[in-house]
Order: C-alpha cells, then sequence, then structure tokens
C-alpha cells in the first residue's frame, strides 16, 4: 500500500498545473506559405506557437527535427509547443502543400 | 528522468498483466485531426499468432476511435478470436507539460463465447533530445461464462532514438501475470504522398521468465490517409 501510494504521488507531481505560460509566438498560413517562414525563438525556452491557418484548406505542420506534427484545418488555429532547444535551426514544412510551405526554427 | 525511473521502478514490481495485452504494441498519446488509419498488426510465438485488422479515424484533434478484427492462428487452425473497439484520448498537447498524457479505452468481445474485457490505460510520453520514452499502464477487466471475473493489470514501456523518419531503433518492454519480455523494436515511416504515410513496426521479444516464450515476434504497419 505504501508503495502504491508513493508511486501515485509521483505521478501526481507529473500532472498539469497551472502556471505563467511561455512566450506566445504568432505564425500564419496563407496561399500555403507560413509568415514568417523563419521563426528565431531564444535557446533553451519553451515556446507557445499559435499557428493560425488562414486558407480555406487544412495544413499540417511538420517537423520531424522538433518532433511536432500537427493538422490544422482551414480557417482555423492550433497550439503547438516547442523547446527548450539548444541552439540551431530546425526546418518545418506543411505536409499537405511541402512544395511552398517551407519554413525554419532558428534557436539563438 | 530520473523521476520516471523511480516511479517505473517502484510499480513494476507490483504489476501483473492480463496475457492477451501483454506483447502487443506500445501505444503513444497523441491524436492527429483529420487522420484516418488501417491497421494490421501480428504477435506470434510458439507457432501460434494472433492478428488484429482495425480501421479507425479522428473524431477531432483529441479523440481517436478504431475498430478490430482479431483473428488467431493455434496449431493448424486459423479462426476469429472477437472484435475491438478502441478510443485514444489526447489529453494535453505534445510539449505543454514535463509528460504528454493520454488515456486509451478498449472493450474488446470474444467471438462466439460470452466473454468481454474492458481495458483501460494511461499513456504517457516524455521526450530527451533524440530520445523518447513511452510507458503504457493497463488496468483490464474480464468477464464472461467461460473466463474468471477478475482485474488485471499490465505495463509497456518503449525507449526510443530518433535516428530518422524512415529508421528509429527501440527496446520495449513488457510485463504480466505470466510474461516478462525485452527486445529490440524498429519502426519508420515510409511518405507517399501529401498527408498519406505506412507506418511500420517489427521488434523480437525475448522472454525473461519461464511462462514467457523464448523469443515472441510483433509486426505492425498502418496506413495513415
Amino acid at each position: 500500500m505504501k508503495v502504491i501510494l508513493v508511486c501515485f504521488g509521483l505521478i501526481l507531481s507529473y500532472l498539469p498545473v497551472a502556471h505563467a505560460g511561455p512566450p506566445v509566438i504568432e505564425i500564419e498560413i496563407r496561399d500555403h506559405l507560413f509568415y514568417p517562414d523563419t521563426v528565431p525563438i531564444p535557446a533553451d525556452t519553451k515556446v507557445k506557437l499559435l499557428v493560425k491557418n488562414l486558407d480555406p484548406t487544412a495544413e499540417e505542420f511538420e517537423s520531424y527535427e522538433l518532433n511536432r506534427e500537427k493538422v490544422i484545418a482551414g480557417n482555423s488555429e492550433a497550439i503547438i509547443f516547442i523547446g527548450p532547444l539548444p541552439a540551431g535551426e530546425y526546418p518545418f514544412f506543411g505536409e499537405f502543400f511541402p512544395k511552398t510551405a517551407q519554413g525554419k526554427v532558428v534557436v539563438e | 528522468m530520473k523521476t520516471l525511473c523511480v516511479v517505473l521502478s517502484l510499480v513494476l514490481p507490483t504489476i501483473a498483466i492480463a496475457d492477451n495485452l501483454t506483447i502487443d504494441k506500445v501505444y503513444h498519446p497523441y491524436v492527429q485531426a483529420m487522420e484516418k488509419e488501417v491497421e494490421w498488426r501480428m504477435v506470434a510465438a510458439d507457432g501460434d499468432h494472433l492478428q488484429r485488422l482495425g480501421i479507425g479515424r479522428a473524431l477531432n484533434d483529441r479523440i481517436f476511435v478504431e475498430g478490430y478484427l482479431i483473428a488467431a492462428e493455434e496449431g493448424d487452425t486459423f479462426r476469429m478470436q472477437g472484435y475491438e473497439l478502441e478510443t485514444r484520448l489526447q489529453l494535453t498537447e505534445q510539449g505543454e507539460y514535463a509528460i504528454d498524457w493520454g488515456l486509451l479505452l478498449e472493450l474488446e468481445k470474444s467471438h462466439k463465447e460470452d466473454e468481454y474485457e474492458l481495458a483501460t490505460a494511461l499513456l504517457m510520453e516524455k521526450q530527451w533530445g533524440r530520445w523518447v520514452g513511452a510507458a503504457n499502464m493497463w488496468l483490464e477487466y474480464e468477464w464472461g461464462d467461460a473466463v474468471k471475473d477478475e482485474f488485471e493489470t499490465a505495463t509497456a514501456l518503449q525507449a526510443r532514438y530518433r535516428y530518422s523518419p524512415k529508421f528509429e531503433p527501440a527496446v520495449e518492454f513488457y510485463a504480466g501475470e505470466n510474461t516478462r519480455a525485452l527486445g529490440p523494436v524498429a519502426m519508420g515511416d515510409i511518405r507517399f504522398a501529401a498527408g498519406k504515410k505506412l507506418h511500420w513496426e517489427t521488434g523480437v521479444l525475448l522472454g525473461l521468465s519461464e511462462k514467457t516464450p523464448d523469443a515472441t515476434l510483433r509486426v505492425l504497419a498502418e496506413y495513415e490517409f
């Protein structure tokens, strides 16, 4: 019983709690392009990307380097948390329109 | 990482597992809106194998539902074994908290027998650089005419190295009432067109206890569209 209580307590310590949120950076998708297509963020800092898809068609924000993929329906928005990350460049693209929807996160 | 290891090391010795849940796959706590998939997976050991064929779709960016037909080959007999309805819930955004959380709910009915299983699993995932750790903690209740009505628990763990989208090596561990297994797994994605890809996984889990088969092969193919 004691072991179960200890485990339960440790798991609870990882559950979501209210706290001051990370900085928010807005990215827009228009005509299957990302605006801005270069997103600078500080190193070792968690960031909240607010991706607004202004196109009528869905797009998927995808980046293997960031380990993120998120489908954003047309004329809607989505939140993507990234970081903390070491300095470097992390490319991302739009899965549904990869030829035009290209961008990168630059961690400085 | 240290805290998670402490949790798992404390929990694992207390855990017993429903055998039919033990070596299968490790679930991840994420749902992609608008995603549809056809999935086939097989677990084989000692000349017998169990196969699942499923079709599923996301209802929104938080809920994914999938239905399965389950068939088994034991000896020379290949037959329908049951049906399963599964719902996966993404509880938190990826990277929002120290651990990403999800929940899985499953209801399975035997094809011919009056047997049922209701299972739920807490899905956890955390990334450390190129390494990703995933844990599934199962609680199952089975009942019916031919089975003993009882609760059982299970655990599945995965440590995966993000080498490339096409190939990611991993190690998985499964624990159960009659099962302890550990072994290498590989997985990857093959992209066909925008929004369409084949995800594959395969591995061999080596038995760590007398009641566990020496080697269990698991294979998964999932076409997402």
